[in-house]
């Protein structure tokens, strides 16, 4: 999420007609000077003297490593390397300014040009600016110490380092022809956490893939069972660069090509097409919709008046569950624990505070408070495994856990709404083995205190408040980037070059598990469940 | 069937289900609730007149929500009659003669003898269950064990037979002090005591307050139900979930003595999530008593039922084998899917 702040530091310079070359690692750089306001002229000066400090600091820091260290240090670069290649050859690929603009853009920030070209330049940058540090590449042609002190600190938590994978896709540059636009969006804005939610994404997928299959047409010499199958690949594969796919997601994608799979070569496109756009259609509506609604109805039935309900941060089918106990007249309280960096609860908070429920929000860090008084506590869930755990947003363990040990575990029951498309037969032992890791600068940033919604605050941005905020900087950047910028660069948070901070690593991981002992019961469109029955209720739903 | 009369109310009339239920319960002490609800079930089916599925199936309904009001505990009862309507609903869905295309006639005579045959098999399940369950009880250990359930009795006598061991019997306390003095049908459990006794079984009886003193002395714990929950919990008799409590924090296995056609579908969360209404908690002052004795007796008439969550229970001893507390939801989906 660092792009908007990177790219118009690229652009910045080029646009202002920067006078002198920089070194190019400024771009990186440039965060370190916390009062820099304006990136005119004379401020690159300052900067450039923190950076020469830095360097040798860091590199001094690298010396005292140990033969394994350094051995393993070798390792991570190689790795880097390789995985830097791949993207550069991807990127290079479709990019319309060609390797030149992002030479340009890695060279010396002054080349952009144009809007494409200034657009790679972005995705350059930012590249370089991936945990990979896959600056590397560049070391050798230039060589100067700022490149080399880049690749000496690998910034992935050594724990997780099997999640971190290729870092997400930024941008549509580099995707396949073969995909289609309505996906191409949905896989932005999945990462943008605009669709965000393991029911809306797989209900966003599935209704993408309609319009796929609308507009598909089968090449000649193949059919459409063959074919199609591999068409819908290509978009998934998009879709899983953007970020890794949820459980809702491939199950429902492996329904859908069980379907097509099944369908008769024998009958005509048009039929076939409109067979699996109905399938589509029934899915979504008996496996969400529907679901969902039945529910909310049974979970509403356990909420007793003068409950004080707890939940975490923003399901959207516990939100349905507590609208559906409030408009049956049942009075309760809700108290919503929240946390960084999503803040999904604030959403939820606001629709239940609107609809006319009490509603009490804190952060996760107060959970102990927000646990003394709660009879009752409604889970959302990202998955269910074939073991009974829970795998849901990170921080759901930890309220599960606290309702729990408060009582003795008798006396406040945790309640996980989950429709059955998310039940997968995979196992979860720990969080550390399956999880997703996302962009560790999602956390240096702090939310500006009047944001609430992300809708950017334009006012904040014109008078140049300290609005440093990954957030604000996203929306805002799009109108002016300059400005957003300016902001960003006065970093107030101490993290803001934690890339460039020694034996400093950021973790930000997405999910956690729920031991099933934590969990009393689930509620499932299928009936209520104790975790134990997940697999079999599981083997049901898919041979059915 | 027998005299079809135009108004509907005058068929009705003559067949009560909530007195046939209490009376089938009277007249055989054998019969457990549910069973009891299945058997005046198939004969509201033999007395009413209905001559269309849809009919049919909306008379049960009816009958069974009335049952249901108008017993102070339906849960034991409700058990069987889900199933009922359960098993109904299947044999008509069935393609064939007794699918919906057949001829009624033959699907209620066909649905009345497996009634029947589903009632004689449930009576049978004790003997499966005892077979199952002897195991568990070793030459030279001592049982605990409370309430007054059949099963637990017959379980115990078919122990007797070829294993020597003692019973601690858990009684209520106002009678257990005198234990073998009272009047016998008085006390729940009284009467397996004697026959327990009859056999050459050992048996002590102690009060519920002596629980946690006796359960030292005791190897296993075996206990009735009235209900087996979703979540592989238990419904039963008020007490049984202290016991259970107690066992665990002592280490003791408990185990629990069921037929699986006492499987409910409901999914409890604690004691005070039951669908039944129990005024056990009676906050009083000096003024609210006009007569003082009156209320105390309320709190522990025999109808009083706890839970006892699954994770206190090491496992359930039914006819279709012994189970652990989750593989009873496993159970309960086969049944309803």
């Amino acid at each position: 999420m660092a792009q908007p702040v990177d790219s118009s530091l690229n652009l910045s310079p080029s646009e202002s007609a920067a006078p002198a070359p920089q070194p190019p690692s400024a771009p990186e750089m440039q965060p370190s000077n916390g009062a820099a306001k304006p990136s005119k002229p004379p401020k690159q000066q300052p900067k450039q003297a923190p950076n020469a400090d830095s360097g040798p600091a860091s590199a001094a820091g690298g010396e005292n490593l140990s033969p394994a260290e350094l051995k393993k240090r070798a390792k991570a670069e190689k790795q880097a390397r390789r995985a830097k290649e791949k993207a550069d050859k991807e990127q290079g690929g479709a990019a319309p300014g060609g390797p030149s603009a992002t030479a340009s853009a890695k060279k010396s920030s002054s080349g952009g040009g144009g809007g494409a070209g200034g657009k790679d330049a972005a995705s350059g940058a930012q590249q370089k600016g991936q945990r990979h540090r896959r600056g590397s590449a560049q070391a050798g042609a230039q060589g100067p110490a700022a490149e080399k002190k880049k690749k000496q600190e690998d910034k992935s938590v050594a724990v997780f380092g099997h999640l971190y994978g290729q870092p997400r896709r930024t941008t549509v540059a580099g995707a396949g022809k073969e995909v289609h636009p309505a996906v191409l969006a949905l896989g932005l804005q999945m990462r943008d956490y605009v669709v965000c939610g393991s029911s809306a994404r797989c209900v966003a997928t599935l209704l993408a893939f309609k319009r796929v299959i609308e507009s598909y047409t089968t090449p000649l010499g193949t059919s459409l069972p063959r074919h199609l199958t591999t068409h819908l690949s290509h978009q998934i594969t998009y879709l899983s660069t953007c970020r890794p796919l949820s459980i809702s997601q491939g199950n429902a994608i492996r329904a859908l090509k069980l379907e097509i799979s099944s369908i008769d070569p024998s009958v005509p496109e048009a039929t076939a097409k409109s067979t699996l756009s109905d399938f589509i259609d029934s899915f979504i509506r008996e496996k969400i919709t529907v679901a969902d609604q039945v529910i909310a109805g049974s979970a509403a039935q356990k909420i007793q008046d003068g409950d004080v309900i707890v939940t975490y941060a923003g399901s959207s089918i516990v939100k349905q569950t507590l609208l559906t106990a409030f408009k049956q007249g049942k009075k309760f309280r809700v108290s919503i624990i929240d946390s960084r960096p999503l803040f999904e609860g604030k959403s939820m908070a606001r629709t239940l505070a609107k609809a006319g429920l009490d509603v009490q929000y804190s952060l996760v860090n107060a959970v102990s408070h927000a646990i003394k008084d709660a009879t009752k506590v409604f889970l959302g869930a990202h998955g269910m495994t074939s073991n009974g755990r829970l795998y849901s947003r990170v921080g759901t363990a930890l309220v599960a856990m606290s309702a729990k040990e408060r009582a003795g575990g008798v006396e406040v029951p945790v309640i996980v709404c989950c429709e059955t498309v998310k039940f997968t037969d995979r196992v979860a032992l720990d969080s550390i083995v399956v999880n997703e890791i996302a962009d560790a600068d999602e956390l240096v940033i702090n939310q500006p205190p009047q944001q609430v919604t992300g809708i950017p605050d334009s006012k904040a941005a014109a008078t140049a408040q300290p609005d440093t905020k990954k957030g604000g900087n996203k929306a805002s950047s799009q109108t002016s980037p300059p400005e957003p910028n300016l902001a960003s660069l006065n970093g107030s948070s101490p993290l803001a070059n934690w890339k460039e901070t020694p034996n400093l690593q950021l973790l930000n991981i997405l999910y956690d598990v729920t031991p099933a002992e934590y969990v009393d019961m689930v509620v499932t469109e299928m009936g209520s469940l104790p975790p134990s029955a997940v697999p079999i209720v599981h083997r049901m739903s898919t041979n059915l | 069937m027998a005299a079809p009369t135009p108004t509907a109310p005058d068929v009705t009339k003559p067949f009560d289900i909530v007195a046939t239920y209490n009376e089938l319960l009277r007249s055989d002490p054998d019969l457990t609730m549910p069973i009891a609800a299945i058997e005046a079930l198939v004969l509201l089916l033999t007395h009413s007149p209905s001559s269309t599925i849809s009919e049919t199936l909306d008379l049960l309904e009816k009958s069974t929500t009335h049952l249901k009001k108008s017993i102070p505990n339906p849960i034991g009862l409700s058990a069987g009659t889900d199933l009922f309507q359960r098993y109904l609903i299947t044999t008509l869905q069935r393609p064939g003669q007794l699918g919906p295309a057949g001829d009624f006639n033959a699907i209620r005579a066909h649905l009345l003898s497996n009634g029947r045959l589903f009632i004689r098999r449930a009576k049978e399940s004790r003997d499966k269950i005892a077979a199952f369950g002897r195991g568990f009880i070793r030459d030279g250990s001592t049982v605990l064990t409370n309430g007054g359930s059949r099963v637990v009795a017959s379980l115990l006598q078919k122990a007797a037979d070829e294993k020597r061991f003692k019973v601690i019997y858990v009684l209520s306390p106002a009678k257990a002090n005198d234990g073998d003095a009272s009047p016998g049908g008085d006390v729940e459990g009284m009467e397996t005591v004697r026959e327990l006794r009859a056999n050459g079984v050992p048996v002590a009886t102690i009060p519920e307050s002596a629980v946690a003193y006796s359960l030292g002395k005791a190897d296993v714990v075996i206990v009735g139900a009235e209900g087996v929950v979703e979540n592989g919990g238990i419904v039963s008799r008020m007490g049984t979930y202290q016991i259970g409590l107690l066992a665990k924090a002592m280490g003791k296995p408990f185990y629990v003595v069921a037929e699986s056609h006492k499987f409910v579908r409901i999914y409890p969360l604690g004691q005070y999530d039951l669908p039944i209404e129990q005024h056990v908690i009676n906050y009083q002052t000096a003024e609210d008593i006009p007569d003082g004795s009156k209320q105390q007796s309320l709190a522990h008439s025999s109808d009083v039922v706890d839970f006892t969550p699954p994770h206190l229970i090491s496992a359930l001893i039914t006819d279709s084998g012994v189970l652990t507390p989750s593989a009873v939801s496993e159970e309960l989906i086969k049944i309803w899917f």
